[in-house]
């Protein structure tokens, strides 16, 4: 009964001490908001993808200007003005609410708005159109023609 | 009813397509520089022979900046343009080259080859003047009036064309 106590208390320790003894897996906290700050930003040598996500030198060489600035203490607005100082607006994902940018914002929600206007109208005239108006009564004279017909057909019917 | 809606709509969608044609005229590539009309930034490092150098605008006198690379094919094909320019200008004008992410033994090599135009060469391994002045590929040219404000920046190789265009922008009067 020892013996087995004492192979189990080994084996407790043995996996408690690979909690101690294992490192710590973390996150470098500034890696983190370089990279927030990097997906903002345009690579501008690859048109559509953020610094964050390229691996082309300039994006990674932006990546390390951004670093550097966090580590002097600058925030985040400071940064991107920094590469909008150099790179235009370009270098902005999110184009800018302000100046330039605005058409931008507005055309779209504009454009989805004056789509559903357009629908609307197009159903309502839709269902006008679709409205019968009933069919004026037969005249005196048709009503006579149906007569008849249904008479020479019930003759040529017998006939047959 | 009908008819005044499409009123609305052909108009707006001739707009639409009109501007989305216009875009697939222009070039996506080029990016207007928020540097024009900026003074030239003072950058500190070193020149292709180790010494410490500060490249700024010298008061008084223009100044061309090239950025280039061994590694880079278009600059070959614009560097005659900067041999015919400093033949033509001399000591008119700084024709200072900003060598880009580059090994000192293959830019070395380079100049040798194909002849060394420039005044001196600033040496920028890491790229981190490039990203100051706003570099996003080689080869881009700059030009600096003699008031140190930076009047064009080229982004594509340059003809002798858009050389003497650059000089002519550069000594115009404010």
């Amino acid at each position: 009964m020892k013996k087995i106590n004492n192979i189990f208390a080994s084996i407790l320790l043995l996996s408690v001490a690979s909690l101690v003894m294992a490192s710590d897996v973390n996150e470098d906290p500034l890696e983190r908001e370089v990279l927030d700050i990097a997906a903002k930003l345009r690579c501008t040598v690859c048109q559509n993808q953020p610094v964050a996500e390229s691996n082309s030198g300039l994006a990674k060489d932006m990546r390390n200007v951004i670093k550097e600035q966090l580590q002097k203490g600058k925030n985040e607005k400071e940064i991107m003005q920094y590469f909008v100082d150099r790179y235009g607006d370009y270098v902005l994902l999110a184009p800018p609410k302000s100046g330039n940018g605005v058409p931008l914002w507005i055309f779209p929600p504009v454009l989805l708005l004056l789509a559903i206007l357009v629908a609307i109208l197009i159903m309502k005239n839709r269902g006008e159109r679709h409205t019968i108006t009933p069919p004026a009564p037969l005249s005196e004279a048709d009503q006579e023609r149906i007569r008849r017909a249904r008479k020479a057909m019930a003759e040529s019917g017998e006939n047959e | 009813m009908m008819r005044q809606v499409w009123w609305v709509i052909i108009p707006a969608l001739v707009i639409l397509f009109g501007l989305l044609g216009y875009g697939l005229t222009t070039n996506p590539k080029h990016i207007p520089s928020p540097l024009i009309g900026k003074p030239f930034p003072a950058l500190q490092g070193k020149d292709l022979n180790g010494n410490d150098v500060t490249l700024r605008a010298e008061q008084g006198k223009p100044m061309i900046v090239n950025v280039w690379a061994s590694w880079c094919a278009a600059c070959q094909s614009e560097h005659n343009v900067f041999i015919r320019g400093a033949r033509r200008y001399g000591d008119s004008i700084s024709l200072v080259a900003i060598n880009y992410k580059d090994e000192l033994v293959n830019a070395k090599r380079w100049l040798n080859r194909l002849g060394d135009p420039y005044q001196w060469s600033f040496h920028d391994l890491s790229g981190r003047a490039g990203i100051e002045l706003g570099v996003y590929g080689v080869p881009e040219t700059f030009f600096v009036n003699k008031e140190g404000i930076i009047v064009a920046k080229i982004s594509a190789p340059l003809t002798d064309k858009m050389f003497e265009r650059g000089v002519s922008l550069m000594s115009e009067a404010e």
